[in-house]
């Protein structure tokens, strides 16, 4: 049941459907809120998708032209191809993983507990964890994590074998196949995951919790949801008191609409959320909406990533099963002794053979880099994610020389390793190889960060008007019904991957928006 | 790339039979592998010929690329032993010819079911109900692990040397990265 509302009528506007936005779109319209919902891409759905790697690639991921510049190995390999995300209803939920583990208490004050970091811009979140408490259980129990709230773990699978074990005996006590929101038996209303190993690939069996299996179809069923996919919004509007008054997008024909708003929510995963905004200035925000503090882009977080791949001389076939149900949180403790602040987990990952061809040492080629290929079966992979610094200049900007189809200026990403981000990831690749040396592993291949999974920071929470870009409700400082609903609003990233993180902000802030119009405030 | 006029044939622009069966060759030497059949490296060379077909500029410069290699070779570079041949290509690595084959080969060469087989991955798998049910978790030379966190273990989320300041209370959580434990009120007053 899809409600359709008038393009007059000033509404809530959501723009994007992923992590942020569909949760915001299910928790609103729940509360009998109507929205509206602009998504970029087409509406995909679990039979759409197919069990191939690049063929799921290129019929989900955002493959408009980005470019990239700054000294990480990106720019060289994959120039045009800055993040990894996903063009879809649903975002990048439909692609993801799924591991999702809490921020700690500490990564919400980086600047008072790590100290002054050369070069970093760390800043403390405006919030802490004791209020983001509730909203983790919450997200915890939509998006059905396991390990907690009575979820059962995962069973072992075979990467997860050789992680396991290699955990064990290298001393490290805190691992297990979770938190992940993947079913280990149904739950929700969805099955129990078969492990067919095509999580990244959207999941056909639903197991998986993304937004597209949860949250939209629970807001369509309010009769509340005006979802329009292949919507692209291009420029948020505002009128002379300086409040957000329309979005305007281009619909499949490239025609340009209007959508009147009342409140709009942005929530483009953190390269197409600032675009959006310094696409939106004007005369009274001569340097893009709501970026009175030049935050806006700046402070641009990826986590400090990292694989490696180990080569056996026996089976292991890391392809069977859940991708990432594989988690190690000893390392991320905050313990400057090893020669870095902050810390990281190590989760298993596995990639077919033609994405491990492309990924695994891009540039590479000769009998080294074959017998990376035929080590196939006999090879266990993990990820490293830490906690990436804060660098003003590490930044989205619109890179006015090139245009995409629609003649808009399309985002640069610019990126250097922050030396920290370098020191832990060496230290999470020489702790991956004692690992998988102890079990065995005849080599160890040491791969580098893929395309960016993980977007943060772009559009970032202070206290201070002049420190970022939102309040700590994701509320814009200089644009009263503006607000940001996903990762971008990132003060610092932690060692946890973002979208538990990204999904409780959302629940909170639509808390928010929805006693502010009850009380008209907004 | 620039060819010295002295030799004519670099500036032929048309791809020959011939020129396919260097450029076989190519592949094989750059991605050797040796459980893999002719197959994939056939179609491979030519999806890289079709692409190569589709912008006169990529013919032009795999046309030569692949005569060149002859020079180089001081005769054909077919007849090149396995090592010899891999040396040629090094001297040509930073080419956009051989960037080109390279690319393509990487994104093609192992997209390829006959490829997979040989490396044993199995494909897609929904269909055939996944792996749950077979073999998802059949590696035995390695003892089962335990799949929960161990009851009890609680991680220390700031090692006890780092300084922190004063107004900070170290807490720890009962389940890593996850759970909230006993202790986990915040050091932080939580702000009005
Ligand atoms: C392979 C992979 C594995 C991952 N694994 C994990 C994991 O295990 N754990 C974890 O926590 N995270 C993981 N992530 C990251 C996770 O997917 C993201 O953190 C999360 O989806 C981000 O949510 P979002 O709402 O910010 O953006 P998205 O989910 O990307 O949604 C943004 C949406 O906005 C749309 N959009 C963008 N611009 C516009 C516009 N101008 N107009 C209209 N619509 C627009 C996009 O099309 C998209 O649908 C993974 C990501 C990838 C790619």
């Amino acid at each position: 049941m899809m409600a359709s509302q008038d393009q007059n009528e000033e509404t809530v506007v959501i723009i994007g459907s992923g992590a942020g936005g569909g949760t915001l779109a299910y928790e609103l319209t729940a509360k009998g809120i109507p929205v509206v919902v602009l998504e970029a891409g087409p509406y995909l759905r679990n039979e759409d998708y197919v069990n191939n790697e690049w063929e799921a690639f290129n019929q989900m991921a955002w493959l408009d032209p980005r470019t990239t510049s700054g000294s990480w190995r990106i720019a060289r390999d994959f120039p045009n191809l800055p993040a990894w995300i996903v063009k879809a209803v649903g975002g990048t939920t439909t692609h993801w993983s799924g591991a999702t583990p809490r921020f700690k208490a500490h990564e919400f004050a980086t600047r008072s507990v790590y100290g002054r970091v050369e070069g970093a811009n760390l800043l403390d979140w405006p919030l802490t964890l004791a209020e983001l408490e509730p909203y983790y259980d919450r997200a915890e129990r939509a998006m059905g994590s396991t390990h907690v709230h009575g979820r059962p773990p995962l069973p072992a699978n075979n990467n997860y074998k050789v992680f396991a074990a290699g955990a064990e005996r290298i001393g490290y006590k805190h691992y297990a196949t979770g938190p992940y929101a993947t079913n280990a038996e149904e739950y929700d209303g969805r099955p129990a995951s078969i492990q067919d190993g095509f999580n990244f690939q959207g999941d056909k069996n639903r197991s998986k919790w993304s937004t597209l299996v949860r949250e939209i179809p629970r807001a369509e069923s309010t009769g509340l949801l005006d979802l329009r996919p292949l919507s692209q919004a291009v420029q948020i509007t505002h009128d002379s008191s300086g409040r957000a008054d329309a979005v305007l997008y281009l619909d499949e024909n490239g025609t340009l609409h209007r959508q009147a708003a009342r409140v709009v929510i942005v929530a483009c995963n953190a390269i197409e959320t600032p675009r959006l905004l310094l696409l939106s200035a004007t005369a009274a925000f001569p340097d893009g909406l709501a970026n009175s503090s030049g935050q806006v882009g700046r402070n641009y977080m990826r986590h400090t990533t990292g694989s490696v791949y180990a080569a056996f001389d026996k089976p292991v076939r890391m392809y069977r099963g859940e991708t990432m149900a594989g988690v190690i949180a000893d390392e991320s403790r905050h313990d400057p002794d090893r020669g870095f602040v902050g810390g990281y987990f190590l989760e298993t990952l596995s990639l077919g053979p033609a994405f491990l061809a492309a990924f695994v040492d891009p540039g590479s080629w000769g009998p080294d880099y074959t017998r990376l290929l035929d080590a196939y079966a006999q090879t266990a992979g993990l990820w490293i994610v830490g906690e990436d610094m804060p660098q003003e200049s590490n930044r989205v900007t619109l890179n006015t020389t090139v245009k995409d189809e629609n003649g808009l200026p399309v985002p640069n990403v610019h990126f250097d390793d922050h030396p920290n981000d370098a020191a832990m990831r060496e230290h999470a690749y020489a702790q991956a190889e004692l690992l998988y040396e102890a079990v065995g592993a005849l080599s160890a291949h040491r791969t580098p960060p893929y395309p960016s999974t993980h977007n943060l920071g772009t559009a970032r929470m202070s206290e201070r008007p002049e420190d970022g870009v939102v309040d700590r409700w994701g509320r814009a400082h200089d644009v009263p019904n503006l607000f940001i609903g996903d990762g971008s609003v990132f003060t610092t990233g932690a060692a946890a991957n973002p979208t538990l993180t990204i999904v409780a902000l959302a629940i909170r802030q639509a808390e928010r928006i929805a006693d502010q119009l009850r009380t008209r405030e907004l | 790339m620039v060819f010295p006029a002295k030799y004519p044939s670099l500036n032929a622009t048309e791809l020959t039979d011939e020129a396919r069966s260097v450029l076989i060759r190519v592949i094989r030497v750059a991605f050797p592998h040796e459980s893999f059949p002719d197959g994939p490296y056939e179609r491979t060379a030519d999806k890289i010929l079709d692409e190569a077909q589709e912008s006169t500029w990529f013919r032009v410069q795999l046309t030569q690329g692949l005569l060149s290699l002859g020079q180089l070779a001081g005769g054909d570079f077919r007849d090149l032993p396995d090592e010899q041949a891999l040396r040629v290509l090094r001297r040509v690595e930073s080419t956009d010819f051989f960037g080109f084959i390279r690319r393509t080969t990487v994104l093609n060469l192992y997209d390829d079911e006959e490829v997979w087989e040989t490396l044993g991955y199995e494909g897609p798998s929904f269909d055939k109900g996944g792996y749950v049910h077979r073999g998802f978790d059949d590696l035995d030379w390695l003892p089962e692990p335990r799949i929960d966190y161990l009851p009890g273990e609680v991680l220390e989320e700031i090692a006890p040397g780092a300084p922190v300041p004063t107004s900070w209370t170290i807490t720890t959580q009962a389940v890593p990265g996850n759970q909230p434990g006993a202790t986990s009120a915040q050091g932080r007053e939580a702000r009005k």
